[in-house]
């Protein structure tokens, strides 16, 4: 792999019919020390996960090219391109800041109520679409799971990873509302980076854990979108943690996207840091949560192929 | 060395039926009926390092179910497999094509599913667009180009993988002749240069070309591993009997006739065909209407796709006539000309140089040694040699 096309050309073996351009392609000298792999049947373990973060780590390449191609070919053929990226997230804040502003009222603790929900809005949206892109997304090409061979977690991750790229772009609409409401910025604004990264390993282990059922039972697909509707409201986007009496703050807890992003918008609009148990507990169950959703979709992927 | 080690390996797979009565509707989704196949059942063999193996059989034998296995794309039931290197599975050659991308974006996408590197890819970027031959239209996206330049687009990728053992399926049924020379020229250069290839096909003349060793598979089991000859020739004679070829029967009201059947044969029905012994080749037909001069060719051609001997009913004096209905037609020849090897054959029906049916490789004929032979035909010949007594005086 590492050497170079013009040295092997040399050493290129031409047949006796062979064309012009078949004499131009090289073929290297096969390489001595190759690495013995022994295959058996598949089982959740230890073994199968190591395994698995080591072939991933083989196919980084791949990663990068999925993710780059998701966001080329999603806004092909559309007029208004990667204004799509803004757009979702700016109609959302203006119906929500209409009911919650104007309908009924939500305590925001002086903060604009447009500013206060986009804020929220921007890892909500993250987090919704990268779980529902992975669970459509894992199916859409039935071919590439039955004729070819690639660590399937890559096409959850490459959702993920275009997700990421459209919170950024987002995120410059909401440095524009910033200004615009004369919110100031603190330096407590950078931990809205850890945030996002425990929020990023908990979308990651709900988009490995529904995309592996989907694969089996295409009821997940038919559920996702009312799911994530109710969970919506079930994180504090439309309202603050703060407004949630006390004795249900602990379901709160458990679910590490509400954590992540009621912290997130303390951190960004409110400049104050995060809640530290709040965000330790959010941390811990979603790194469990994130690996034994990666041991799951590991040991159902050797079966995709055959079910899907 | 061994590259490749498949020990008592099997694969089962859950075929679920879905009960089509109404009944399914209160029984809930959970009650389809499941019925188990084993699409590779204890199957072990080894490949040497440097070795070509041919896999043939049936539809349905498990040819595919086992390179899947060796590719990682399913896991085996039961049993363990050994790979020593890296290893390239070509199952089907452009499924990672994206039809909106252009023909340089898919050769990147398609060449990091298969685990090439981008860097790896840019460099043979020119090597890779010059042997596709799709150069003029590497920048348009690919929904644009024609299936043939999909799969040597496909094909080409896969060819620059440079991988320590290669698995081919069907690659080589896709494509015009001239791209399927460049196919096979690329991989017997991968042969020289000491690759392991693992190669099925059901063109069993590419398969006698190409491989060194051949197994022969029937519903999951190995029934057969060994020299290509043989190997194709049993398999030859559990499918065909006697190399003969049933083709399908269906045929439109507009064609007055058609091809049914193919059988070669000798006299003595139980020999083997041999290169300068009598053969017999029967070819069934069935007509709808009356035919007027009705010529009847069978062609054979040489693994390498060209034309190698024509039988004509031309030829023959009687002016022919045909009445609807079934019958065969018989071609006797006293001596086979053909040297010893596979031909692929072609069957053609006519009148008046109007084609009633062609079918294009359709039987295989195998030949085997008979009388002495070099080059490309036998020579019938009698042989005497006279001492001409010297003269004295």
């Amino acid at each position: 792999m590492q050497d170079s096309s013009s040295a092997s050309m040399m050493t290129g073996v031409h047949s006796d019919l062979s064309t012009e351009s078949a004499t131009a392609l090289a073929v290297r000298p096969r390489s001595v020390d190759a690495s013995v792999r022994v295959i058996r049947p598949a089982t959740f373990s230890l073994s199968t996960v190591v395994l698995g973060l080591r072939t991933l780590l083989h196919y980084s390449d791949l990663l990068y090219t999925l993710s780059m191609f998701r966001l080329n070919v999603r806004y092909k053929q559309s007029a208004l391109g990667w204004a799509w990226a803004a757009l979702q997230p700016l109609a959302l804040m203006g119906i929500y800041t209409f009911i919650f502003a104007h309908v009924t009222t939500v305590k925001t603790g002086g903060i604009p109520y447009p500013i206060f929900v986009f804020s929220a809005l921007l890892p909500w949206i993250f987090f919704a679409t990268a779980i529902t892109n992975s669970v459509q997304g894992l199916i859409a090409y039935p071919n590439l799971l039955t004729k070819m061979y690639f660590p399937r977690e890559i096409i959850p991750f490459s959702y993920l990873a275009a997700g990421v790229i459209d919170f950024l772009i987002a995120s410059v609409i909401l440095a524009f509302l910033m200004v615009h409401y004369r919110i100031s910025l603190t330096w407590n604004v950078l931990y809205g980076i850890p945030i996002l990264m425990i929020l990023a390993a908990f979308a990651a282990a709900m988009a490995l854990l529904f995309s592996a059922v989907h694969v089996r039972f295409r009821d997940v697909g038919l559920a996702m979108p009312f799911v994530l509707q109710v969970w919506m409201f079930a994180t504090p986007v439309v309202y603050s943690l703060e407004a949630v009496p006390q004795r249900f703050r602990f379901f709160y807890l458990l679910d590490p996207a509400a954590g992540a992003i009621d912290n997130f918008r303390r951190a960004v609009i409110y400049g104050k840091p995060p809640n530290i148990t709040e965000m330790a507990w959010a941390a811990a169950i979603a790194t469990v949560s994130l690996a034994a959703a990666y041991a799951y979709f590991k040991s159902s992927e050797a079966i995709m192929a055959d079910i899907i | 060395m061994i590259d490749l080690k498949l020990d008592r390996v099997s694969k089962k797979y859950r075929i679920r039926q879905r009960d089509p009565s109404p009944r399914r509707w209160y029984r809930g989704a959970f009650s389809q009926s499941v019925a188990e196949v084993w699409a590779v059942n204890d199957v072990s063999f080894e490949v040497q390092q440097g070795e070509v193996l041919g896999i043939v059989g049936h539809n349905g034998a498990g040819k595919t179910t086992i390179l899947k296995l060796l590719s990682s794309i399913t896991t085996p039931t039961r049993g363990e497999m050994t790979i020593r290197g890296r290893l390239a599975a070509l199952i089907e050659v452009s499924s990672g094509f994206h039809p909106e991308l252009t023909g340089r974006e898919n050769v990147y996408l398609h060449g990091a599913m298969l685990g090439m590197r981008r860097s790896e890819i840019t460099r043979k970027m020119d090597s890779i667009v010059e042997f596709s031959g799709v150069e003029k239209y590497i920048d348009v996206p690919v929904k644009r180009y024609s299936s043939g330049m999909y799969v040597r687009l496909g094909f080409s990728v896969a060819a620059h993988l440079d991988p320590d053992i290669v698995l081919l399926d069907e690659v080589l049924a896709v494509g015009d002749v001239a791209f399927q020379a460049k196919c096979l020229d690329r991989i017997a250069e991968l042969r020289k240069s000491g690759r392991t290839i693992v190669f099925v096909s059901h063109d069993l003349a590419s398969v006698y070309r190409i491989c060194d060793r051949a197994i022969l598979l029937d519903r999951g089991r190995v029934l057969l591993d060994g020299e290509p000859r043989s190997v194709i020739d049993q398999y030859q004679k559990r499918t065909f009997a006697d190399s003969s070829a049933t083709m399908t029967a269906e045929m439109d009201s507009q064609q007055p006739a058609r091809c049914v059947n193919i059988s070669f044969q000798t006299p003595e029905s139980s020999d083997s065909i041999r290169t300068g012994y009598p053969m017999i080749a029967r070819l069934g037909y069935r007509a709808t209407q009356r035919i007027l001069d009705p010529v009847f060719r069978i062609s054979l051609y040489w693994p390498s796709g060209y034309l190698c001997a024509q039988l004509t009913s031309e030829s023959s004096a009687v002016p022919l006539l045909l009445e609807p209905g079934v019958g065969v037609v018989e071609f006797q020849c006293p001596v086979l000309p053909v040297v010893p090897g596979l031909y692929r054959v072609d069957i053609a029906i006519e009148t008046r140089g109007r084609p009633l049916d062609e079918q294009q490789r359709c039987a295989t004929l195998f030949v085997h040694a008979g009388r002495p032979a070099a080059g490309d035909f036998y020579i019938e010949n009698a042989c005497s040699i006279r001492t001409e007594a010297p003269r004295f005086g």
